[in-house]
């Protein structure tokens, strides 16, 4: 079933379900989002180990603070709030250790994890044009693009005022607009 | 033309976040050249990753419930009432510390016969002789005008 199109009643049950602890509610909450978390985790962090440990992550914390969730606002968009402070943890995470990283991209076997070998995984990622934004440009260009977010809801995901949102979406499309353009003009000239 | 060039310019030079949403909900969401300079939604759209082409991670429902298992609201909470309880002995323990010090401060200063002059630091001073290395040194003593602060400077006589 398309996540988007899922009825209320269906959602308003599996929350119900978690918050009464059935571990079949929690199970079907994670099939349900599990790929949107993913995707939007995917698409901020720009690889799909850190995206996995987001989406795990997201759940756990999920779960845990179920009961803080206010039913009167949209879950999807409280989830994908989760999501994106994970990611940017995530993100700071990586960046302090940036260095042993930068060493590690030249050591594949030490970067990757437990004989998960991703380097033949034919996922796909996100355009590698994408690291020219910042967090919040991209999460907000992300939320506009495949969920069809307005402004409004990108300002509740990222905890800003929505003129500010605006801003980030904004700055995000022109950005890569005229990175595509530079591209596509070099391509000719080259 | 001109006019959206001006709009760039205000736009790019002052970056104060209302007056660029402004600037966005004025005119540049409505004018279609400054439409024409930025990303539409099918362009954007070729550049993410959608949750339908995304697969789940691998066993993602056992590493939650692994992880869950590992850290269970139960010992959590008990966990967090312990460090509640450990938090609050501390700041009382330290408030007391704090109101006793300062009562007995307040107490000695109001106290009759006390004379501020008397206890600061220069006027309880008093040195008698410095040993470098076992021998007499060369010291100075400097207290800076209208301060309690004293120096000692002390060198290894040659």
């Amino acid at each position: 079933m398309d996540e988007q199109k899922r009825p209320a009643v269906e959602e308003k049950e599996i929350i119900e379900g978690c918050l009464r602890g059935s571990p079949v509610s929690s199970r079907a909450m994670v099939d349900a989002y599990g790929k949107l978390v993913m995707a939007v985790a995917l698409n901020v962090v720009g690889n799909r180990q850190d995206a996995e440990d987001v989406c795990q992550e997201t759940f756990i914390q999920v779960f845990r603070h179920l009961d803080r969730y206010d039913p009167m606002r949209n879950f999807r968009t409280w989830l994908l709030t989760i999501v994106y402070r994970r990611s940017i943890d995530m993100i700071k995470k990586k960046r302090r250790f940036s260095e042993f990283t930068a060493r590690a991209r030249f050591e594949p076997a030490v970067a990757e994890r437990g004989g998960n070998p991703h380097f033949a995984d034919p996922e796909p990622l996100p355009s590698a044009l994408l690291t020219k934004l910042s967090p919040r440009e991209r999460t907000a260009l992300c939320l506009w693009a495949n969920e069809g977010y307005t402004a409004r809801d990108i300002s509740e995901v990222l905890e800003c005022s929505a003129s500010t949102a605006r801003v980030y979406l904004f700055n995000a499309r022109r950005k890569i607009k005229a990175l595509l353009e530079n591209e596509h003009g070099l391509l000719q000239n080259g | 033309m001109a006019f959206c060039k001006m709009v760039d310019f205000i736009y790019a030079v002052l970056p104060i976040r209302p007056l660029r949403a402004f600037l966005i909900r004025s005119h540049m969401e409505s004018c279609p050249r400054c439409q024409a300079r930025l990303l539409s939604r099918a362009e954007a759209g070729r550049l993410f990753v959608t949750s339908d082409r995304v697969g789940m991670p691998a066993d993602l429902w056992g590493r939650i419930t692994c992880q869950a298992e590992r850290a269970t609201p139960a010992t959590e909470a008990s966990s967090n009432q312990g460090g509640a309880g450990w938090r609050w002995a501390t700041a009382t323990a330290t408030a007391a510390v704090v109101a006793v010090t300062g009562f007995w401060l307040l107490r000695e200063i109001d106290r009759q016969g006390f004379d501020p002059g008397l206890v600061g630091a220069a006027d309880r001073f008093q040195i008698d002789y410095v040993n470098v290395g076992g021998a007499p040194a060369q010291t100075f003593v400097y207290q800076p005008q209208g301060t309690d602060t004293v120096f000692v400077w002390a060198i290894k006589n040659p």
